[in-house]
């Protein structure tokens, strides 16, 4: 199980007349996450999701408030954690000047997966993300949708307990979403959990078990996307996310 | 789990060799090594061995006496005879090299600042001091005064042991700075592009995400550094031996000497490359891992070219001898226990002590920039 609780994270930006603003991405964001549930974070941008994942998945050190997995925590456990995590977003870049193949096979090797058991998942891999036409290419020579597939694959190879996807499809053909958004459903029949930050509300809506809906660091509401209309009176989580953006400005 | 270095070494090294900016550091830059120690050999050798019909055409406004004519013809020189201002214009359309004006007994020699000039301006040096010893001579005798007793009244004889020929000692030592900048330089790119690039590239977050401690990542692309720098240094002695075994048949100004160091030299010349390229891989990363981008980085590495190698020139040309000190400060001592290795002194303190100095210098700088890699700095910063 994923425990976030009362995460904070304070940055400081300088402004044009040099001086330092304090300001916080995230200001007490507290949620579980169980095995085999798929959680959507959703938010307009500069809400503070990118930042939260960032802390889930070990990049970003949390201002205060503490991530645990399975009861570990980064403070003591961190190589431990990050063997049962994938990190994907839509930014995420990976060597170009590799093969998809050698960049499994490296990935395989820091996961410690052994030689049979990688090279017999990197087949298996291929396969069902149809790869095989491109497996041996550089991947500074993939269009988008391939590459985020090789992304993909990378995630795969160490079979991971948590999946933490930031705006992975953001940018891709409908072909290539599609793909990802199977396997999301593939990984969580296999009782895997997944935390899913997107901007597409029907998405999150279609694949989600419960969504986190925040805003300027803090959460607005949570629950399961029928929960959330109810709260909000709405008929879908586009106009519930509106609703929810709209109160929180009024609030101010 | 254990292998991260070795995965983080190998994926460096995949990415260095084949990108062509990285490979062309490496291995182009020594090119220029046979290119700097052919061409100063040269340098030298011209100057140092000017044909002397290339000065020996003298003006003198003078006519000269049979005695000066016989003096003239022994030391091969041209003479030319016409008045001061003909003589003047002759010397500014470089017809002649040099000339003499007389007025009396007063004799000046009248020339410039430029090689030919000089050159021949000690020939006729030369030509009055022959002169000069003629007319002593005769003189004396004329008077009935042994002359031996009067010129020679002491003897001096010279018993100065040569140093190594000069040449051979300033071609190996510039040779040897030069290797110093190759490898700097060689650093620069591949510790730019595994640090700064990364970050730019946006691969250091996914990197960040894998289960591999910082101390691994910078120990793994530190590794890959030095490796580059040793390939670079290597290379670069390679191409140095075999120029000096060139410059060596080619240039007489090597005559007699053996620009090939002994295998006991090299092998410690070796040592101190290995351990230069290690100490300059070191400061690459830290300093090109504190910066955003690529270009940053680079501007931030340039002055390291400058500080590789001017200790070591200034040592060289003021003439400074190591010392237990100097044995431990960067950049000079490696400089400084080159010099002393190729002119046969190989002082193993000094040795001892420039590669404890260098080992204590990259743990301190490898535990900055694993500090800097726990923090997200290293993302943002």
């Amino acid at each position: 199980m994923l425990k976030v609780e009362n995460i904070k994270k304070k940055f400081t930006k300088l402004t044009k007349k040099k001086e330092k603003i304090e300001f916080y991405a995230n200001n007490g964001i507290s949620f579980e996450a169980h095995d085999g549930e798929i959680i959507g974070i959703l938010g307009p941008n500069g809400a503070g999701k990118t930042t939260l994942l960032r802390i889930i998945a070990g990049i970003l050190e949390p201002t205060s408030g503490s991530v645990t997995f399975d009861n570990l925590n980064y403070h003591d456990n961190e190589t431990e954690i990050k063997k049962n995590i994938a990190y994907l977003s839509g930014n995420t870049k990976i060597y170009n000047t590799l093969s998809c193949y050698e960049l499994l096979h490296m990935c395989a090797d820091i996961y410690d997966v052994n030689k049979n058991e990688a090279e017999n998942r990197i087949r298996e891999i291929t396969k069902i993300l149809n790869m095989e036409s491109f497996l041996y290419n550089r991947i500074g020579s993939l269009s988008t949708g391939q590459t985020q597939r090789v992304n993909i694959a990378r995630c795969l190879i160490h079979n991971p307990k948590y999946y933490i996807l930031d705006e992975a499809t953001s940018g891709l053909d409908i072909m290539s979403s599609e793909i990802i958004l199977n396997f999301i459903k593939e990984e969580k029949k296999k009782g895997k959990t997944i935390l899913y930050s997107t901007h597409y509300m029907e998405e999150a809506e279609n694949i989600c078990d419960r969504v986190i809906m925040i805003n300027k660091g803090v959460i607005m509401d949570e629950g399961t996307p029928e929960k959330i209309k109810k709260d909000t009176n709405t008929t879908n989580l586009r106009d519930a996310f509106f609703k929810l953006i709209e109160g929180d400005s009024n609030e101010e | 789990m254990k292998n991260n270095v070795w995965n983080i070494l190998k994926k460096e090294l995949r990415e260095m060799f084949r990108d062509k900016k990285s490979l062309a550091m490496m291995l182009v830059i020594p090119i220029f090594i046979p290119l700097l120690i052919i061409g100063m050999s040269a340098l030298f050798e011209s100057e140092m061995s000017m044909p002397i019909t290339d000065y020996n055409t003298i003006g003198f406004n003078y006519e000269l006496t049979q005695a000066e004519e016989s003096i003239i013809s022994e030391l091969d020189i041209n003479p030319v005879i016409d008045t001061e201002a003909n003589l003047e214009e002759k010397f500014q359309n470089g017809e002649i090299d040099l000339y003499v004006t007389k007025e009396e007994n007063i004799y000046t020699i009248n020339g410039d600042d430029s090689d030919t000039s000089t050159y021949a301006s000690n020939l006729v040096e030369n030509y009055f001091n022959a002169y000069k010893n003629y007319l002593q001579t005769d003189y004396l005798a004329n008077h009935n005064i042994n002359p031996d007793e009067v010129l020679n009244m002491i003897v001096l004889e010279e018993n100065i042991k040569t140093e190594d020929n000069f040449f051979s000692s300033y071609v190996i030592n510039y040779a040897f700075l030069f290797i110093i900048m190759a490898i700097t330089v060689s650093a620069t790119y591949p510790a730019t592009d595994a640090t700064a690039g990364e970050k730019e590239r946006g691969t250091l977050e996914t990197l960040l995400t894998f289960p591999i401690k910082s101390r691994d990542i910078i120990i793994g692309k530190f590794l890959s550094v030095t490796l580059s720098s040793i390939i670079t240094g290597m290379l670069s002695l390679l191409l140095a031996i075999i120029s000096l075994k060139i410059a060596n048949n080619m240039f007489t100004i090597y005559e007699g000497v053996n620009l090939m160091l002994p295998l006991s030299s090299l092998i410690f010349a070796i040592v101190v490359i290995i351990a230069y390229s290690f100490l300059i891989s070191g400061l690459c990363i830290a300093i090109a891992s504190k910066s955003a981008t690529f270009k940053e980085a680079q501007s931030a590495l340039t002055p390291l070219t400058f500080i590789s190698f001017f200790p070591g020139m200034i040592a060289f040309m003021i003439g400074i001898t190591t010392t237990n000190l100097y044995a431990c400060i960067p950049f000079l001592n490696y400089t400084l226990i080159f010099t002393d290795i190729t002119s046969g002194n190989i002082n193993y303190i000094h040795i001892f002590l420039m590669l404890l100095s260098t080992m204590i210098i990259i743990a301190v700088i490898l535990k900055i920039i694993i500090k800097q890699y726990k923090s997200e700095r290293v993302l943002f910063g």
